[in-house]
C-alpha cells in the first residue's frame, strides 16, 4: 500500500513527532519552573518528564522509557503532588518575584548553558571503535544481576537508608516540635 | 535526531531550566522539582551518549536505572527535610531560613 | 691620631682652650648638679685653663707670620673635604684671649650676682657650654665649623636668656632671640651652600685667598656675600633683626655682659673680619653692609635716648656699636673694625656688669628709681661705669677714642661724605645717651623722690662684704683694660696685619681736624646731656622726649615690633600656618579618615554578601563552575 506510505513518509513522520515530544517537554520544563502557583509546576514537571520518556524512546531504549514513566511520573511525582496536598502551602500567599534573584538566577544560568554549548560544540565526539547493537532487554537483566550486580545492590541499600532517614527526620522533628 | 549534538543541546536546555528553577524558586518543594529537571538532564545526557558513543548499550540505560533510583531516595529525604525544616521555621519559603547571616 | 698631637704645644693649648669648658658642662650637667659650690669651681677652673691657655697661645704666637691650621679629615664626600680642627692666626688668637677673659670675670662675677638662685649649678653649666662653643668659634677652620658653633652659641644664648623661665617674659625672649637669629641664619646656610657648590670647599684660608675671586663669578660672590651677611645680621642684631637683643636683656645681667655685649654678637662682627678678604672682591656687597651698618647705628642710638632701663639702654648701644664696627669694616677697614671690637668688649662688660651691682643692690632696672635710692653711692660700679660711658662716647684718653677715630678715619676715606657724617652724628647720640644715664643716676631730681616711695625698687642696702669684692674685682679689672687698651693700637694692628696681606683701605691717616670734630661732638653731646640732666635743678626731659610723637617712635624702637607682629600674624599664622593646618586636617587627616570611611563602608558592602541565603550561594557555586569547567576545557 505505497499511497499512505508515501503519504505520511517515516522519515517526515519520525521527525514531525520528535520535535512534538521535545516541544512537550521544553513546555512541560518552563511550567515547571516559571509559574508561582505549586499545582502547575508539578503538572509541568510531569508533562516534562513524560517528554523525557518519549525522547529515550527515539534514543533506542523502550524500557528506560517505561521506567522512567513509571518511577519518575508514577512515583516521584506523585509523592511530592502527596507532600503538597498534604502541607498548608496553597493557603499561603504568593511571594513577589525578587527582581536582582530572578535576574542573577538568570545571568548564571545563561553563564552555564553558555559554558555547555561551547564545550559541546567545540568537542569532536568519537564514537567507539567496536559497537554492539544488543538493546534487548534480556541481555541488561543478565548484566543487572551478573556485571552490575553491585550496582544492583548499592541500589537496594541507598533505598533502605533513604526510608529509614526519612523516618528517622520526620519522626525527631516531629519529637522537637510537639 | 540523529546526531548527538541535538541531544546533548536539549539536554543541557533541561538542565540550565533546572538550574533557573533551583536559584529563583521560594518554596522548597519549587526547588525540589526543578533538581528533578536537573537530573532527568543528566539522564537524557547518558542515554544519548550510549546511543552514540558507547561501545556496549547496556551501560548507558543501567546508569540511568542508576540516576532514577537515586532520584526517588532522594525525593523522599528532601520532603522529610522539607518537612522538619517546616516543623522549625514555619513556612516552605527558603528564604525564611537565614539563621547563617552574617 | 697618634699620640705626637699632645707634643705640639699649640694644639694641646688650643685643644685644652677649647674643650675644657666643654667637659665642665658635660661633668656639671651630669655629674655635680645637686652641689652649686662645686659646679661654679669646676666651671671657673675650666675658664681660666681656657684663659691661661689662649694667653699661652697668644703670647707664643704674637710673631706669627703664617698661619697655624691642625685639622683632622672629617667630611669627605666626592672633591669635597670639610675639615675639623683649629685655626691659629691673629685674629682669632686676638678674639679667642677676648672671649676667654671676658667669660672668666663674668663667671667669677657671677659668684656674686647669682649667689642663692636655685639655678646656679645649671647657670654655670650653660656659661661652659656658651664658652665652649664661643672659644671653638673663634678657632674654626672651616666656615662650617663656625657654623654649627654658631647655632650652638646661639642655643646657649636662649637657655641664658630664658634662664629663670618661671618668667613668662623671659621665656618669650629666649624664643625670640632663637628664631630672629635663626632667621639670619638661613640666609647664612644657603650663602655656605652657594660658596661650597661653586667653589668646592669652605675653608676660611681657601675662602680669603686669590682662589675664591677666580672662581667664583662677580654675581655669584655678591649673591654669596649678601647671604652670608644674613648671619651677621642676625647675630649682632643689625637693621632689621634687632629687636630680639633690647629684648634678650631678660636674662640675668653676667649674661648680657658676656653674651649679648661683648662676645656672641661680636661674633657677627668676628666672622665679617674672618672671610673679610672674600667679602672685599665684591665692592656693592660692601657697600650694602655699610648702609645697612648705618642704618643701625643711628636707629638704635636713637632707641636709647628714650628709655628707663639701665640694660636696655646698653642694649641699644650695643646694637649702634656692632652697626658701627659693620660699618668700619665694610668701608674697609680692617684693623680699625677689628680694634673697635676688642674695645668694645672691654668697655660694655664693664658697663653691664656695674650695672648688674645697681640692679642687684636696688631690684629694679629703672634707671630713676636707682638714681633716687642712692646709686651714686655705690662708688666702684659708679666710677667704672662713668669711666666706660666715656670709653663708648670716645672721650680721650679711653680706649674707645682710639679705636672709635681709627672707624672714623676709614669712613673719611670713602668718596661719599655721607658715612663720615653718619658716623659723627653716631658719635654725638652716643655721648648723649650715654651721660644721660649717668647724669640721671649721679643726680637725681629731688622732685620725683615721693614718686620713688610710691613705687620704686626696696633695696636691701646690705651686701657681704665678700660678695662685693668678688663682684667689684672683675670691674676694677676691666676698668682699668678699658683705660689703657687704647695706648696698644699700634702693636695690635701690627699683630693682626702679621700674616696675611689684608687690602686695607688705608684712605685718610690721621686727619686732624678729623680728630677734633669727633671729640668735639661727643663733647657736645656730653654737654647736651648735662644741660638736660646733670646740672641742677634740670628738668630731666631729654629734648625728645619733648615732642611726644617722636618719642612714641623711638620708644616702640620705630615699630619694628609691630611690623614684626603683623607679618607674623598675616603671613605666618594667617597664610602658612592656616595651610599646613588646613592640609592636616582636610588631606591628612581627611585620607585617613577617608580609608577607615572606606574599609568600614566596604566591609558592610561586603557583608550583604553572607546573607544567609542559599540561592545566592548557590548562584555563585555555579557560576564558578562553569568558569572552572571553561577554564579546564580550554587549558587543560
Amino acid at each position: 500500500m505505497t499511497p499512505i506510505q508515501n503519504f505520511f513518509d517515516p522519515e517526515l513522520l519520525a521527525q514531525t513527532a520528535f520535535t512534538v515530544v521535545v516541544a512537550f517537554t521544553f513546555a512541560g520544563a518552563l511550567i515547571a519552573v516559571l509559574p508561582r502557583n505549586i499545582l502547575y509546576n508539578v503538572l509541568g514537571l510531569i508533562l516534562c518528564l513524560t517528554g523525557v520518556a518519549g525522547i529515550f524512546l527515539f534514543l533506542g531504549s523502550a524500557f528506560i522509557a517505561l521506567m522512567e514513566l513509571l518511577i519518575y511520573v508514577g512515583a516521584i511525582c506523585i509523592s511530592i503532588v502527596f507532600a503538597i496536598m498534604l502541607s498548608r502551602p496553597l493557603h499561603l500567599s504568593l511571594p513577589k518575584r525578587h527582581l536582582p534573584k530572578v535576574g542573577g538566577a538568570l545571568g548564571v544560568a545563561l553563564l552555564v548553558f553558555g559554558v555547555l554549548v561551547t564545550i559541546i560544540s567545540r568537542t569532536p565526539w568519537q564514537p567507539a571503535a567496536e559497537r554492539s547493537n544488543d538493546w534487548s532487554v534480556t541481555t541488561m537483566g543478565v548484566y543487572l544481576l551478573t556485571r552490575y550486580d553491585l550496582v544492583f545492590e548499592v541500589m537496594s541499600v541507598v533505598l533502605l537508608v533513604a526510608i529509614l532517614g526519612a523516618i528517622l527526620i520526620t519522626g525527631q522533628s516531629r519529637k522537637r516540635s510537639s | 535526531m540523529n546526531s548527538l549534538t541535538t541531544y546533548l543541546f536539549i539536554a543541557a536546555a533541561l538542565f540550565i531550566i533546572g538550574i533557573f528553577g533551583l536559584l529563583q524558586r521560594r518554596s522548597l518543594i519549587g526547588m525540589l522539582i526543578a533538581i528533578e529537571l536537573m537530573l532527568n538532564a543528566a539522564s537524557l545526557n547518558f542515554m544519548a551518549f550510549n546511543r552514540f558513543l558507547a561501545p556496549d548499550p547496556i551501560i548507558g540505560q543501567v546508569y540511568t536505572l542508576f540516576i532514577m533510583g537515586f532520584a526517588a531516595a532522594e525525593t523522599a529525604i528532601a520532603l522529610s527535610i522539607i518537612i522538619a525544616l517546616f516543623r522549625r521555621i514555619h513556612s516552605i519559603n527558603i528564604e525564611q531560613a537565614r539563621d547563617l547571616r552574617g | 691620631m697618634n699620640a705626637a698631637w699632645t707634643q705640639d704645644p699649640n694644639l694641646l693649648a688650643a685643644a685644652l682652650s677649647a674643650l675644657t669648658p666643654f667637659a665642665a658642662f658635660a661633668l656639671i650637667m651630669v655629674f655635680v648638679r645637686p652641689y652649686p659650690r662645686l659646679s661654679a669651681g669646676i666651671s671657673i677652673a675650666a675658664i681660666g685653663v681656657s684663659l691661661m691657655s689662649a694667653v699661652f697661645l697668644l703670647a707664643r704666637n704674637w710673631s706669627l707670620t703664617e698661619p697655624l691650621q691642625i685639622t683632622v679629615r672629617w667630611l669627605v664626600s666626592g672633591d669635597i673635604r670639610i675639615p675639623f680642627g683649629f685655626l691659629l692666626d691673629p685674629l682669632s688668637l686676638l678674639m679667642l684671649t677676648i672671649v676667654a677673659t671676658i667669660s672668666f670675670l663674668v663667671q667669677v662675677y657671677s659668684l656674686g650676682y647669682m649667689a642663692g638662685d636655685p639655678g646656679f649649678s645649671r647657670y654655670y653649666a650653660f656659661q661652659s657650654l656658651f664658652a665652649w662653643a664661643m672659644l671653638t668659634l673663634t678657632i674654626s677652620p672651616t666656615m662650617i665649623q663656625l657654623y654649627i658653633f654658631w647655632e650652638l652659641v646661639g642655643l646657649a644664648s636662649y637657655l641664658l636668656i630664658g634662664f629663670w623661665y618661671e618668667k613668662f617674659s623671659a621665656s618669650e625672649a629666649g624664643k625670640k632671640a632663637f628664631v630672629m637669629t635663626r632667621l639670619g641664619d638661613i640666609a647664612f646656610f644657603l650663602g655656605l651652600l652657594v660658596v661650597l657648590i661653586h667653589f668646592g670647599n669652605l675653608n676660611i684660608l681657601d675662602m680669603n685667598g686669590p682662589q675664591a675671586a677666580a672662581r667664583l663669578s662677580p654675581a655669584l660672590l655678591t649673591v654669596a656675600a649678601l647671604l652670608i651677611f644674613g648671619g651677621v645680621m642676625g647675630k649682632s642684631a643689625q637693621f632689621p633683626l634687632l629687636t630680639w637683643l633690647p629684648d634678650a636683656m631678660e636674662g640675668p645681667t653676667p649674661v648680657s655682659a658676656l653674651l649679648h655685649s661683648a662676645t656672641m654678637v661680636a661674633a657677627g662682627v668676628f666672622m665679617f673680619a674672618r672671610i673679610f678678604p672674600f667679602f672685599s672682591h665684591s665692592a656693592s656687597a660692601m657697600t650694602v653692609f655699610l648702609s645697612i651698618g648705618t642704618i643701625t647705628m643711628l636707629l638704635s642710638s636713637t632707641m636709647a635716648m628714650v628709655t628707663r632701663d639701665i640694660k636696655q639702654v646698653w642694649a641699644y648701644s650695643t646694637i649702634s656699636q656692632l652697626g658701627f664696627m659693620v660699618m668700619g669694616l665694610a668701608a674697609g677697614g680692617y684693623a680699625a673694625g677689628v680694634f673697635h671690637l676688642t674695645t668694645h668688649a672691654g668697655f660694655k662688660a664693664l658697663l653691664f656688669l656695674c650695672s648688674g651691682v645697681f640692679i642687684h643692690q636696688y631690684e629694679t632696672n629703672d634707671m630713676f628709681v636707682i638714681g633716687r635710692q642712692g646709686g651714686r653711692g655705690l662708688r666702684i660700679p659708679m666710677l667704672c661705669m662713668t669711666l666706660a660711658a666715656a670709653a663708648l662716647s670716645g672721650l680721650p684718653p679711653f680706649s674707645g677714642f682710639f679705636s672709635k677715630e681709627a672707624i672714623m678715619g676709614v669712613l673719611a676715606g670713602r668718596h661719599n661724605p655721607i658715612w663720615l657724617a653718619a658716623g659723627l652724628l653716631g658719635a654725638f647720640l652716643t655721648a648723649y645717651y650715654s651721660f644721660r644715664l649717668i647724669f640721671i643716676i649721679l643726680r637725681p631730681n629731688p622732685a620725683e623722690k615721693a614718686h620713688a616711695k610710691a613705687h620704686g625698687g626696696h633695696g636691701n642696702g646690705h651686701h657681704a662684704a665678700g660678695l662685693y669684692w668678688v663682684m667689684a674685682g672683675p670691674l676694677i679689672i676691666l676698668g682699668a683694660v678699658t683705660l689703657a687698651l687704647g695706648f696698644f693700637q699700634g702693636p695690635l694692628e701690627a699683630f693682626l696685619a702679621g700674616t696675611h696681606a689684608v687690602s686695607e683701605s688705608h684712605g685718610a691717616g690721621h686727619h686732624a681736624g678729623l680728630l677734633y670734630a669727633a671729640v668735639g661732638l661727643a663733647l657736645a653731646g656730653t654737654g647736651l646731656a648735662w644741660l638736660e640732666f646733670g646740672r641742677k635743678g634740670a628738668a630731666q626731659m631729654g629734648f625728645v622726649e619733648r615732642l611726644p610723637a617722636l618719642r612714641a617712635l623711638f620708644a616702640n624702637r620705630w615699630y619694628l615690633d609691630h611690623l614684626y607682629r603683623r607679618l607674623l600674624d598675616y603671613v605666618i599664622y594667617g597664610t602658612f600656618s592656616n595651610l599646613f593646618t588646613r592640609n592636616d586636617r582636610r588631606v591628612i587627616d581627611g585620607a585617613i579618615d577617608g580609608m577607615c570611611r572606606a574599609t568600614i563602608g566596604s566591609g558592610r558592602l561586603l557583608s550583604f554578601v553572607q546573607s544567609g541565603m542559599l540561592q545566592y550561594n548557590l548562584m555563585v557555586m555555579f557560576a564558578a563552575l562553569a568558569l572552572v569547567a571553561l577554564g579546564f576545557y580550554f587549558l587543560g
